[in-house]
């Protein structure tokens, strides 16, 4: 152990990609200085539990962390995937924290993944399981991941402060992507969405609906939001409802935007202020908001939307040695930092140009030739 | 001169992704792992004067250190309120639009 050169970080930014690039890299990190200065230091419990689920998914991988969670060490494994397996996120962060990550490892995994997570399915910080089936898994398959083996099945919904949602993710294989060069972001010809209410009454999902349809009324008639009432054990144990929504574009990309409402975690109450107005937001005013948000995603005029660039530019780093080119609107301080991150672990750059006239950017790289290596071999 | 602010725009894109003088990237890279090297030998106890200064000393990436890990930017606070004027800014990226531009 003592012999292993470990790569250094510092701080808890880019927590999920440092782990991923590491394992996808079998590069063994030493993260320190985490949280050192502020009330609650070190590691939090999202955070633990992701290392946890690592250790799930992966053979051989060893995380060692401090006593006060400052600094973490960790030895990546292979990823074995496999069946039945089951995973609780917690409810400090929702199981969108956990999607990201594990959407890219499970690719490169040795065996199919299927995998239950418990925890909380929709919230307002990160994508909701609604947007990854409409929005992230479609981006996968661009990248000639097969449709066939991913999926992403909603069996009770969670939201905060008590969680209480499952759903089941499958994972193929792939030997390695294909790069891809998506430059035409098309013309929106329809939207698709999904509303959701959890203990309480369905007429929220009606009062979203007919918000946000009155906003895309005056742009384009194909607008279609379905609702999913939820009660009894598959409500979860906290009340809520929120909204997805995704655009459909002519060149098939999916352009997302969604949130949740729902009353705030415990331990967040103390630093949000607006909290009680945000607990208080009426569906009519959400339905509103989350159609304007979608169109100010759509304004952008990139391939994917601001949440996915992170997630894009991953995977065309992680592509074959071939050369991807992409379009995405105004890089977001995600997309920036995922840019870092690969540079950091995979010694890539990407080609950054900025395309004046649709105020779009355009990013060229060549991919690393990741391949699977712990596939079998059959 | 279109071309040469062209080229500026891309540098600084790069610049603020990669940081300065992306020019010979090579270089630049390996001079970034030493000084970090460097900066995390083990010294457990620092003024805090100090720590302030070294992060004043590294800049933008400061902040960020322990910046929280989500994907997700779209926040309702800073949402302006679509007006008449913006719709039809927006109208020709639907299939609905004027398709001759």
């Amino acid at each position: 152990m003592g012999k292993t050169a470990y790569k250094r970080l510092k701080g808890s930014q880019s927590f999920r990609q440092r782990l991923v690039l590491a394992t996808l890299s079998s590069t063994p990190i030493l993260i320190e200085d985490i949280r050192t200065d502020e009330t609650w230091p070190g590691l939090q419990k999202h955070e633990v539990s992701l290392l946890r689920l690592l250790e799930k998914i992966s053979d051989d991988c060893v995380v060692e962390i401090n006593e006060t969670g400052t600094k973490l060490k960790y030895k990546p494994g292979i990823i074995m995937g496999g069946k039945h397996l089951s995973h609780d996120c917690g409810v400090s962060r929702s199981i969108g924290y956990f999607l990201e990550p594990l959407l890219l490892l499970g690719l490169f995994g040795k065996k199919p993944l299927t995998i239950r997570l418990k925890g909380i399915t929709n919230d307002p910080k990160d994508p909701s399981v609604d947007t990854f089936r409409s929005t992230t898994l479609p981006i996968l398959k661009r990248f000639g991941v097969p449709s066939e083996g991913l999926d992403l099945k909603i069996e009770s919904r969670g939201v905060p402060p008590n969680g209480g949602g499952e759903v089941v993710l499958a994972v193929p294989i792939v030997q390695s992507l294909t790069a891809v060069t998506w430059m035409d972001e098309g013309m929106v010809k329809r939207i698709r969405g999904v509303t959701f209410s959890a203990r309480v009454s369905s007429q929220f999902e009606n009062s979203m609906i007919h918000a946000a349809r009155g906003v895309f009324n005056r742009l384009l008639p194909d607008v279609h939001i379905f609702t999913d009432h939820k009660a009894g054990p598959q409500a979860g144990n906290s009340p809520g409802y929120g909204i997805s929504l995704v655009a459909e574009t002519t060149s098939g990309c999916f352009i997302s935007a969604d949130t949740a409402i729902s009353r705030a975690r415990a331990e967040e109450t103390s630093d949000f202020t607006d909290d009680e107005k945000k607990d208080l937001m009426p569906p009519e005013n959400i339905g509103q908001q989350i159609a304007f948000s979608l169109l100010e995603e759509i304004e952008q005029g990139g391939v994917v939307d601001s949440t996915h660039q992170g997630l894009l530019f991953l995977l065309c780093a992680l592509c074959p040695q071939d050369f991807s080119k992409i379009r995405v609107g105004k890089l977001s301080q995600h997309g920036i930092e995922t840019l870092r991150n690969i540079r950091e672990f995979l010694a890539l750059k990407f080609v950054i140009k900025p395309d004046p006239n649709t105020g779009t950017v355009i990013l060229k790289c060549i991919g690393s030739g990741l391949k699977n290596l712990s596939r079998k071999v059959s | 001169l279109v071309e040469r602010t062209m080229s500026r725009q891309t540098l600084s894109l790069m610049q603020l992704v990669y940081g300065k003088s992306t020019v010979n990237s090579t270089d630049v890279k390996k001079e970034n792992d030493s000084s970090e090297g460097e900066e995390s030998e083990d010294e457990f106890f620092k003024p805090k004067e100090e720590v302030e200064k070294q992060k004043r000393r590294e800049g933008l990436d400061c902040g960020i250190v322990n910046s929280e890990d989500c994907s997700k930017t779209a926040k309702f606070a800073d949402l302006k309120c679509w007006k008449d004027k913006d719709f039809e800014h927006i109208r020709d990226r639907f299939v609905t639009g004027d398709w001759s531009k």
